[in-house]
């Protein structure tokens, strides 16, 4: 027996695996949201007219946003730090990134929680020092979340600008000198754009993590600041609603991929030569 | 004599915070976790292993940790099993096979996890009435089949397959020019998808998260629940032995691609 | 503005390796220098320490009045013309160019007239709003050219720049180089390690060795009257012999080679710089002839070169290459004498 198409035979496994397993369950969970109603839309009409269910989309957007914007400013100064560091501490500071993107969400979003606690560390630090007499109740906050995703989100930003970053050849940063730019001048006319790739793949990756997460809003913010991870969670598992869930599903995905392709577009219209 | 750009002091002296604030969380749960209290606190007071030994004494930590490794293994197998067919397909017949072919094997990151493990509890567990365990497998495999198409998909396209042609020309069969030239040069590759996405799979909650069900749960879902009831220094415990996995992990990534591997 | 440039006493070292030991060069104004050497031999250390990339260890850089030497690269003023172009990727082949003259404070109107203007200089106007990746190799370099150019920089320097095109786009280039060096009339630095590029397109070339200048002269010079037996080698002589003087006859020197055969090198041509020297020539300078007066030798292996027949011939003294006319091909084996062609030939002093 001759194989014509040896390439087939060898994704096909791959490929019936995904479409089996994640291509029909997916699609059926889009298609209970329309089919399992009384109007086409009338599941999504229902989550927009909710006021609870807004607020949780709305502050879900909020704690993505701004923690990818927190992550991507912190992460582009510190992966231009590391970048420029002579190649023994490079290596320990990647090392450095590395460790906690390798150390699950669960763990690090722990920490978080023995830090913020009541009786936690920063609360007897307070009051040692005396700068407030009552421990202050941090967890169950905006803030709480989204300075456990930030920490949880900065590694990924780093290595992913150290990448790019390194990636720009040395010979472009000195043909930018030879020719009069001053440092600054190279940073914004040649690092800045040469990198601006990198930093929309982190910040697409920041966003569409955070806007998904479950472990740290679960721990952190609790039922008071709700997220559409948690918010997934309860309506399948607490409340067994699987329609109201599947809707929370469909959105998820849609805003993930909705801006994960804008952001594609995005990267491509800024700098066609680096894509 | 180089003359690097040095960055400005006051950038570097963030940077130094930024890894302050990057390490300090984690050198507080191994400090935790050797207090000699009852309750979590930093600095410790007092060292004791007392919660190390702890773990293998509750029973829920000791059943989930053996259904992680197992699931982890399996799982990660499997992906393996049809990943590094189709990432070998993929680098040598480019030409035949369709550009949205490779997009096939990114979608379970297109895809959110929790919604992929909502789907899969809803369609397979609960629809076909698969054991719990199984639909862990397939939630798991599909979780981690992105890391092994892309990593060993990267390291076969440095490989030169005129290796395997000249095997081939030399009287060598097919599927044995495989495993005997092609999977020898790709082994770094290989073994540093197959560690990555143990360690994904290790540390998942996203999927377990709606797949686990009576009697069977993973160790973060666990880790979880616990935290959610008790704040001993168990949980601290837990969580530095699964830093030394990571560290492991890294130690193997390291011999193998290299850590920088990461940053592409 | 037309200067000169002078390295004095420049030593530099990456690490603890010393890499330029005690070098001095001066440009004139005007004049193309190639720095010509093998990979590693300092010239391409040379070049970026004049641009700024690199720092002496000590000497000075001067560029006509000016001391470079501690002035940070962005404020040295230099065009400098890449191996790899090291064009901007994300600009548009206008602003590429453009990009010197942005750093210099220039609106955007004045700016964009004076790169399109280049532009119809290298002959890529039409290309002004094509990013560099659309490019071809060689219409990269003109590209690089044009981006150094524009800035009228009063040093011009290349590392390499031909080296990543192809045989025939290397020799149109080098013209265009050459051509567009004289036009603005800049002084220039050239690096590179091929040699008929170096002689081609350059009024001096330096050959480097081992972080140091050995010989720098006029390619005509270097060609026919290398200083030593590394040079000599570097340029082309396969056979460099060494020679004894014991005697003179007929305003001849005689000088005898190992194995005892005996030349008569004429006074007028050779000035022996000691008793034992080194005899070199390419193997166009001795002819393989049947018989006469010259250096007894077995013929071995014969190649042809189109021009002429070579041999690989045995002697009392080793190997020894020669060729020998087209009209009158010989065999292996057969015995014949190698017949100096003074003009040719050179002597030098024997390896220190």
């Amino acid at each position: 027996m001759t194989i014509r198409r040896p390439g087939w035979i060898l994704v096909l496994p791959a490929t019936l695996a995904v479409a089996l397993f994640l291509g029909i369950p997916v699609l059926d969970t889009f298609s209970t949201t329309v089919t399992d109603s009384t109007g086409l839309f009338s599941n999504y009409e229902k989550f927009f007219d909710s006021r609870f269910r807004r607020a949780v989309l709305w502050r879900t957007t909020e704690i993505a946003l701004i923690t990818t914007i927190a992550s991507l400013l912190i992460g582009f100064v510190t992966a231009y730090v590391v970048s420029r560091a002579p190649g023994r501490i490079k290596s320990i500071l990647i090392i450095a990134a590395v460790f906690p993107l390798l150390t699950g969400v669960v763990v690090r979003s722990f920490a978080w929680l023995v830090i913020l606690g009541k009786n936690g560390i920063l609360n007897d630090f307070l009051l040692a020092v005396g700068i407030v007499a009552e421990p202050l109740s941090m967890l169950y906050t905006e803030g709480a979340v989204i300075v456990a995703m930030v920490y949880l989100f900065v590694p990924l930003m780093i290595l992913t600008i150290v990448g790019v970053l390194e990636g720009i050849p040395e010979d472009l940063l000195q043909a930018s000198a030879s020719l009069g730019a001053t440092p600054v001048a190279t940073f914004w006319q040649v690092v800045f754009p040469l990198a601006m790739p990198g930093l929309i793949v982190g910040a697409v990756l920041v966003f569409t993590g955070s806007f998904t997460s479950y472990a740290t809003p679960q721990l952190l913010g609790g039922e008071q600041q709700m997220m559409m991870g948690t918010f997934l969670h309860q309506r399948a598992m607490v409340t067994f609603d699987w329609t109201g869930a599947s809707t929370i599903a469909v959105i998820m995905t849609v805003v993930t991929i909705l801006i994960v392709l804008a952001m594609g577009r995005l990267a491509r219209r800024l700098n066609p030569a680096a894509v | 004599m180089m003359m690097r750009t040095r960055p400005h002091p006051a950038l570097t002296a963030f940077a130094a915070l930024v890894f302050f604030f990057l390490m300090a969380p984690l050198v507080i749960i191994i400090g935790a976790s050797l207090s000699d209290t009852s309750f979590l606190t930093f600095p410790p007071q007092g060292l004791t292993l007392h919660w190390y030994e702890n773990i293998f004494e509750v029973s829920a930590f000791k059943r989930t940790m053996v259904t992680s490794a197992t699931l982890a293994l399996v799982g990660t197998s499997l992906s393996l099993l049809v990943g590094i067919p189709a990432a070998y397909a993929l680098n040598r017949y480019r030409v035949q096979l369709p550009s949205f072919l490779s997009t096939v094997f990114v979608l379970p990151i297109l895809v959110p996890e929790l919604v992929l493990g909502f789907s899969i509890m809803k369609s397979v567990t609960t629809g076909l009435d698969f054991p719990i365990f199984a639909s862990l497998v397939i939630g798991h495999a599909l979780l981690v089949l992105p890391y092994c198409v892309r990593v060993v998909s990267a390291s076969l396209s440095s490989f030169d397959f005129s290796i395997e042609e000249a095997a081939v020309s030399l009287g060598c069969p097919r599927w044995r020019a495989f495993f005997t030239i092609v999977l020898p040069n790709v082994r770094a590759g290989v073994i540093a998808a197959f560690i990555l996405a143990l360690i994904t799979s290790i540390n998942d909650v996203s999927i377990s998260l709606f797949l686990t069900g009576p009697g069977i749960s993973t160790l973060p879902i666990q880790l979880l629940a616990h935290m959610e009831q008790f704040f001993d220094p168990t949980i601290a415990s837990v969580s530095v032995l699964l830093m030394l996995v990571t560290v492991g992990v890294m130690a193997v990534v390291e011999l193998t691609l290299g850590l920088t591997f990461l940053t592409k | 503005m037309t200067v000169s440039l002078t390295l004095s006493g420049i030593t530099a070292h990456y690490g603890t390796t010393k890499v330029l030991e005690d070098l001095s060069l001066q440009v004139e104004e005007g004049e193309l220098v190639s720095l010509l050497g093998a990979s590693g031999c300092g010239k391409t250390t040379t070049l970026r320490l004049v641009a700024g990339f690199l720092q002496p260890t000590a000497g000075s850089i001067h560029l006509g009045g000016r001391d470079l030497t501690r002035l940070p690269a962005h404020t040295r003023d230099i065009g400098l013309v890449f191996q790899n172009y090291a064009l901007f990727p994300h600009l548009t082949i206008r602003d590429n160019v453009a990009f010197g003259l942005k750093q210099r404070g220039m609106g955007s109107a004045a700016r964009a007239k004076q790169a399109n203007a280049m532009l119809e200089r290298v002959g890529l106007e039409a290309l002004a709003d094509r990013t560099p990746d659309a490019l071809s190799g060689g219409q990269k370099q003109r590209v690089a050219l044009a981006r150094a150019l524009v800035i009228d920089p009063p040093l011009l320097m290349f590392d390499e720049p031909l080296s990543n095109l192809d045989a025939k786009l290397r020799v149109e280039m080098r013209v265009e180089i050459r051509r567009l060096q004289r036009d603005n009339g800049r002084t220039a630095l050239y690096v590179t390690h091929d040699q008929e590029e170096a002689f081609s397109i350059s009024d001096r070339v330096a050959i480097m060795n081992a972080g140091r200048i050995l010989q720098l002269d006029a390619p005509e010079v270097l060609y026919s009257r290398p200083a030593d037996a590394f040079v000599a080698n570097f340029v082309g002589f396969e056979n460099i012999i060494p020679l004894r003087a014991n005697g003179e006859q007929d305003s001849a020197i005689r000088a005898e080679m190992a194995g005892g055969a005996i030349l008569a090198l004429p006074r007028e041509r050779y000035e022996p710089p000691a008793q034992d020297f080194l005899f070199a020539t390419r193997a166009d300078g001795l002819m393989v002839a049947r018989s006469g007066e010259g250096i007894p030798a077995k013929l071995g292996l014969r190649t042809y070169l189109g021009r002429a027949y070579q041999y690989r011939c045995e002697t009392a003294a080793g190997e020894i290459i020669a060729n020998g006319p087209l009209s009158d091909p010989l065999e292996p084996g057969t015995d014949a004498v190698l017949i100096p062609q003074h003009d040719q030939c050179t002597v030098l002093p024997a390896d220190s």
